[in-house]
């Protein structure tokens, strides 16, 4: 999966000449080739193992059970986006730190950033669900999912704003500072809009990581899209016929959002570049 | 705070620096600078290559922190920071050899910037004068566009306005015209010349010695972090009265 989006994204960097393009041409299509076969030695397998009996895929002909799919793709996308605002807003907080003038609070972001980058997702997880209800701390199971997966991501927001920051020219922070604004006004409306155009495609791509942290959620029972899934599993009895499905989604889901990314970078980079 | 001549004390220079030092770790970049730059004047900085010219410029708006001394703007000590800071250095306007114009607004944006933002003007006045002075400067129509479309002649001409459109008691300007092509080294040189005509406190660190001779009105002449000379252009150079500048003067007519 993760291995596709690295290629799309990639490749898309520089305009291609003839030659490169006779070259993805034959890309194309000797990866469309091998995607068919393992597709065909896929399904063989599943015929073989009775995977395809109608009564694994019955209920796929049912309104209700796309309703209960639907109701799960909502949880995930509602909870991916809180939590993505929220790293944005903690990762942007722990990025002032790190390039204030404050020592202590640049020695505390610092710690912070890679504490939330060092610890897998899970573990923040089990301590919303494990230590914090100890404290009677009573979280919905919609705040014990995002929390932790806003926090796990948060670090690497930080280090993504920070090198937007750092990528602006120090030209830009003189010319401000030289028309008379203050540190302040110098960042927020000369530096920081800048940095931001940088990293918003790989915060966009970052987006990809959240949503797929959120597929933790069956731990806190909270009703996203592998929950859901879970129930339906155990409703039916049929394991791979509703994984392949709902893998397809988050599939789909995840090149939407690489897209998305880059033509986001297509596109702001044109607009530094032309204005237009 | 600014009482003028008519109580017959002498005049406060627009810029004065007094005892200036300044290190870059062990390297001793600006020695006892002492300088006084009147209302009006045309002061013109030369000197080889590393000699601490741009840093010269650059702790005039304390761009560069220095070690000891002073810097007064108008009669005003420069603190090291803070509020204060950003209101004397609204009123030194600073051109760059690389324009560094704002990369994300449109040019006009990046004219009415400081008026808006520092001297609380409403967009509307702001944008009327920043139109006059693009035009004063002949790049008022490419006001719409952003700075990446335009030549590098352009963006210096713009950079100027963007210092004029705070009224600045003076600008500096450090090698303005080093990054651009041979044609349009001139027009820059000429928005330059206008405003030195019209009474623009400035200081000017160039290699155009043209210029120099044409506009300034005192000529320093720095190497090794000092200055060893300041004289009036006639004087400089045609009677330079240091070995160095002779040797420089020399080097840069060879070539
Ligand atoms: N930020 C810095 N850190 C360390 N050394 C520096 C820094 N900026 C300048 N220097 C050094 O200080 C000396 C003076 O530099 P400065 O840029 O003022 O020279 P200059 O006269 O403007 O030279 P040029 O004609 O090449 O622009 C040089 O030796 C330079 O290498
Ligand atoms: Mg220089």
């Amino acid at each position: 999966m993760s291995g596709k989006v690295m290629t799309a994204k990639d490749a898309l960097y520089e305009p291609p000449g003839p030659r490169t393009k006779k070259k993805i041409l034959i890309g194309t299509v000797l990866s469309l080739l091998s995607f068919a076969f393992l597709l065909a030695l896929m399904i063989r397998r599943f015929y073989l193992t009775g995977q395809l009996d109608p009564k694994y895929w019955f209920f796929f002909g049912r309104l209700s059970t796309w309703r209960f799919i639907a109701k799960g793709l909502i949880g995930t996308v509602e909870a991916a986006f809180a939590a993505g605002a929220m790293a944005f807003a903690a990762g942007f907080a722990m990025m002032l730190g790190r390039i204030g003038k404050s020592r202590f609070l640049r020695f505390a972001a610092t710690v912070l950033v890679d504490f939330t980058r060092g610890v897998p997702t899970l573990l923040f997880i089990y301590f919303f669900f494990l230590v914090v209800p100890q404290f009677g701390w009573k979280l919905s199971a919609f705040w014990k999912i995002t929390l932790p997966v806003a926090i796990s991501a948060s670090g690497l927001v930080a280090e993504q704003l920070r090198s937007g920051v750092n990528a602006v020219p120090k030209g830009q922070r003189e010319a401000a500072l030289s028309i008379g604004m203050t540190d302040r006004q110098t960042f927020y409306r000369v530096i920081f809009p800048q940095a931001i155009r940088y990293v918003i495609p790989s915060l966009i791509a970052e987006m990809v990581i959240v949503f797929k942290d959120t597929t933790f959620a069956y731990v806190v029972n909270f009703p996203d899209l592998m929950q859901n899934a879970k129930v339906l599993i155990s409703n039916y009895d049929a394991l791979l016929s509703i994984y392949l499905v709902v893998a397809v989604i988050y599939i789909l889901i995840n090149y939407s959002l690489n897209r998305l990314s880059t033509k986001a970078e297509k596109l702001l980079s044109g607009k530094q570049k032309q204005g237009s | 705070m600014e009482k003028d001549q008519n109580s017959s004390v002498k005049p406060v220079p627009v810029i004065e620096l007094r005892h200036v030092d300044k290190h870059f770790g062990q390297l001793h970049v600006l020695k006892d600078i002492n300088l006084q730059v009147k209302k009006g004047e045309v002061v013109v900085v030369i000197g080889p290559s590393g000699s601490g010219k741009s840093t010269l410029c650059r702790t005039m708006n304390r761009l560069e922190p220095i070690d000891s001394g002073e810097i007064l703007i108008d009669g005003e000590v420069i603190p090291e920071e803070g509020r204060e800071l950003a209101r004397l250095r609204a009123k030194v306007g600073m051109v760059f050899q690389s324009f560094n114009l704002f990369a994300h607004k449109t040019i006009l944006d990046n004219v009415t910037m400081g008026p808006v933002e520092v001297l609380r003007k409403s967009k509307k006045e702001a944008r009327q004068e920043a139109m006059e002075l693009l035009k004063r400067v002949g790049v008022d129509s490419q006001a719409s566009k952003v700075p990446a479309q335009l030549s590098g002649g352009q963006q210096q001409r713009v950079a100027i306005a963007r210092s004029l459109a705070m009224h600045p008691k003076a600008i500096l300007f450090d090698e303005p015209t080093s990054a651009l092509d041979p044609e349009m080294i001139g027009e820059v040189l000429e928005v330059m010349t206008r405003l030195a005509s019209e009474g623009m406190t400035m200081v000017v660190v160039t290699h155009e010695m043209n210029f120099a001779r044409r506009v300034a009105h005192r000529v320093l002449f720095m190497d090794g972090g000092s200055i060893l000379e300041e004289n009036t252009p006639e004087e400089f150079f045609t009677n330079p009265r240091t070995q160095r500048a002779r040797d420089f003067l020399n080097s840069i007519q060879n070539h």
